[in-house]
């Protein structure tokens, strides 16, 4: 083996072509000399050659050579004298510069979020307003099935009670002036709620109809979901949640279980969307009771009772029953008070749609 | 006939890991610490960097293996997989939508379809880690469909259903040899000489186990409803105590499931043997769930907290009820939940790399010995190095491994 002293180091080298394991000695000159029994495998010029990963010693190859050829070196003298000629050495290192990709990954956040926050809902307006009521029809459909499937409730089909609400639904459609197809139905579900589905579905769970004081309680909520409806809200929200929901995942793509965060930051987003849609759908209620003469105060009087009324609404309520909301509705009184909507044996009917039939 | 001596075998080379696990716990807290930053992006730095260390300190032999991929080819391929998956949702969602006008959750089927697709990722992720894959300056190559790998592992799949889980040996072995039927070193061929009926040998009876107590946990209280206290409180500790046992029998199955892959694995005349003990890994696993709990512990009481502070400077009193409600909503307890739930997901993550990815790492490397390495000296190069679309997939549909 050559000494130090004229410039040859033992190493090993792999061509890159062959797996031979190659007992070599390195002459530092104006290039690196690879020589195995005084033949030059390889020259590599210093500028080219890059340190790689290696658990002993140094292992280099060169950014010239096409194939994947190994040097490694054990000689510390030999590893000393590399490191100081060869400029280049950690160039292609890429350790990862965490500053520029934290600053890339921020600034890909705030475009989505400005996205969900702007972005998606004008998309969902625009988009909404696009979508043929056909296709609005299937959608609903699709939810139907789920929000049945998840919701356990069946349809509720006393014949007396199924005449007065369809009265009743008719009545407040025709006093808002709403020309969309409605398709409202009580179902027998103990929760406190109902819901506009996107096609102008309407359903009214019998936790709210049991805990109704009066029929004019009952045909402001319906009002209010004829309101949304009328509006497309729940093809609105669908679109948003659904565009939401997916940039969200684009963007966090793996961080495990990040779903909850996502769902939370979705619930307070449209939450505060839809308390625009929540003054419009009071609008739409509070124009169709009046013009019909009678109160809208009762809707926001059972939602009160229903949700407890503590002054604090907090922002991700959906049905947020803000003391502005129940004034609103308290100011709008009728110039001429109208008989009620449903007769007294009708109400009576409605209570009991889920009982029989 | 000539009494023939054996010739002595030559000494076997062995496999050994020399990484620090001091190195690689900074490695992945700093890791976790951008990816909490970064909203995840960091991942395929983190990724990379994870199996640079992984790769860089295992050695076969003499020569410490080589990990040549980089997080910008996994960014790459990340985005190429979003351009593919993004229209394959949108498609998803539109058969879904059809689907349930006729039947609620009948999109069911459309599962299949991405079940598929996972295992076509999978297939086409290994193939990029492998052709990132150096040894003595060769790479890895990995041929073979995707497609047909995917819809085998469905139909074996399908079958392990049916068997009650009887069938996943036989399904592990039809896979492995898939695999490494179409895996190189260089020019040597890949194969895989594990069998289902051995691994079914030597873990039947932690499958037997495994199925009676879940049989036992689910059907006493069908068969003999609790009808006392006491019976409730005995059936309680009967679960604790399969909860309790069950990260044995886990660590037990997958130290023998290693043995079997490692003392499989074939290149051309180059054979692995692996001499992990069955109790070998018994360690991680408690490791890790020792943590986890210590972790989510820590959560509990971090709610908790917050849920009494949030209570004290904001509330607005009421009944209990209406307290419990407004607490739970405001914006300032769902954000702390939220920084609790997040710092909570990250240091799992990193206990699950540090004990179940780098230290069973570790401990299968270093029970691995080689025989007949020599048969790996003059092997010359083929294959080429893959793109990282198949990483991608695997991301975008959360399979991907470290």
């Amino acid at each position: 083996m050559s000494s130090a002293d004229d410039g040859a180091y033992p190493a090993v080298y792999y061509d890159g072509v062959s797996s031979r394991r190659r007992q070599v000695e390195l002459r530092l000159g104006t290039q690196l000399d690879i020589v195995e029994h005084g033949s030059v495998l390889a020259s590599w010029s210093y500028a080219d050659i890059r340190r790689v990963d290696g658990s002993r010693g140094l292992r280099l190859t060169s950014a010239a050579t096409a194939a994947q050829a190994r040097l490694e070196i054990a000689d510390e003298a030999a590893q000393r004298q590399l490191t100081t000629r060869c400029a280049a050495l950690d160039q292609d290192r890429g350790g990862g510069q965490p500053l520029r990709i934290v600053g890339w990954s921020l600034a890909a956040a705030a475009s989505i979020v400005l996205m969900t926050l702007y972005g998606i809902p004008l998309v969902a307006d625009r988009l909404a307003a696009l979508v043929p009521a056909s296709a609005e029809q299937r959608l609903g459909a699709a939810v139907d099935k789920q929000v049945r499937a998840l919701m356990g409730g069946k349809s509720c089909t006393g014949a007396e009670g199924q005449r007065a609400f369809a009265k009743m639904v008719e009545a407040l459609r025709t006093a808002g002036n709403s020309a969309i197809p409605l398709e409202a139905q009580v179902l027998s579900s103990p929760v406190p709620n109902a819901v506009a589905l996107p096609g102008g579905r309407i359903y009214l769970f019998e936790g709210l109809l049991s805990r109704a004081r009066n029929s004019d309680e009952i045909a402001g909520v319906i009002a209010h979901e004829i309101g949304h409806a009328e509006h497309r809200d729940g093809l609105r929200s669908v679109i948003r949640t659904g565009g939401t929901s997916f940039l969200f995942g684009l963007l966090f793509g793996d961080i495990t279980g990040s779903g909850a965060v996502i769902f939370a930051s979705r619930m307070l987003l449209d939450a505060s969307h839809s308390r625009d849609a929540e003054t419009a759908a009071d609008d739409y209620a509070i124009r169709a009771m009046t013009r019909l003469g009678r109160s809208p105060a009762p809707l926001g009087e059972l939602l009160v009772r229903i949700s407890g009324k503590d002054g604090g609404t907090t922002i991700i309520d959906s049905h947020p029953v803000s003391s502005e909301r129940l004034e609103r509705m308290r100011r709008a009184t009728p110039t001429n008070a109208g008989p009620p909507i449903l007769t007294d044996a009708e109400w009576q009917a409605l209570r009991r749609v889920c009982a029989t039939g | 006939m000539h009494q023939t001596v054996a010739n002595p075998a030559p000494p076997a080379d062995r496999v050994s890991f020399s990484g620090e696990r001091s190195t690689f716990r900074k490695l992945v807290t700093r890791g976790a610490l951008l990816e909490l930053v970064t909203f995840g992006f960091y991942r395929f730095w983190l990724a990379t960097d994870i199996r640079r260390h992984l790769w860089s300190h295992t050695s076969v032999g003499d020569d410490s293996v080589e990990y040549t991929g980089r997080a910008k080819e996994l960014l790459i391929g990340f985005l190429i997989a979003m351009a593919i998956l993004v229209p394959v949702y949108l498609v998803y969602f539109l058969i879904g939508l059809e689907a349930e006008m006729m039947q609620a959750f009948a999109s069911l089927p459309l599962v299949l379809f991405f079940y598929l697709f996972t295992e076509f990722a999978r297939y086409r992720a290994r193939r990029y880690r492998l052709s990132r894959t150096l040894w003595r300056g060769l790479r890895f190559s990995m041929g073979g469909s995707g497609w047909s790998y995917g819809w085998r592992s469905g139909l074996w799949g399908l079958l392990v259903v049916i068997s009650l889980g009887f069938a996943l040996p036989w399904r592990a072995a039809a896979l492995e040899r898939f695999k490494m039927r179409h895996t190189a070193y260089g020019s040597l061929q890949g194969r895989f000489d594990g069998t289902g009926g051995e691994l079914f040998r030597r873990a039947w009876g932690l499958w037997l186990s495994g199925l009676l107590a879940i049989a036992i946990a689910f059907a006493t209280p069908v068969i003999a409803s609790p009808t006392s206290l006491i019976d409730a409180f005995l059936l309680l500790i009967v679960i604790v105590f399969f909860l309790l046992v069950s990260p044995f029998v886990y660590a037990a199955f997958k130290a023998i499931e290693w043995r079997w892959w490692v003392s499989g694995l074939r290149l051309g005349e180059v054979c692995f043997e692996s001499r992990l003990a069955a109790g070998a890994l018994n360690g991680c696993y408690w490791k890790a769930v020792g943590w986890s709990v210590l972790f989510m512990a820590l959560l509990a009481s971090w709610l908790a907290g917050m849920f009494w502070i949030v209570g004290e400077l904001f509330s607005i009193g009421g009944t209990v009820e209406q307290h419990m409600l407004f607490v739970s909503q405001h914006p300032a307890f769902l954000a702390g939940s939220a920084v609790g739930y997040l710092l909570m997901a990250l240091a799992f993550g990193a206990v699950i790399r540090i004990y179940l990815n780098r230290d069973v790492w570790a401990l299968v490397a270093q029970s691995t010995v080689v025989h007949n390495l020599a048969a790996a000296d003059g092997v010359s190069g083929q294959g080429e190095a893959v793109g990282a679309v198949g990483e991608g997939l695997a991301d975008g549909l959360d399979v991907a491994g470290f």
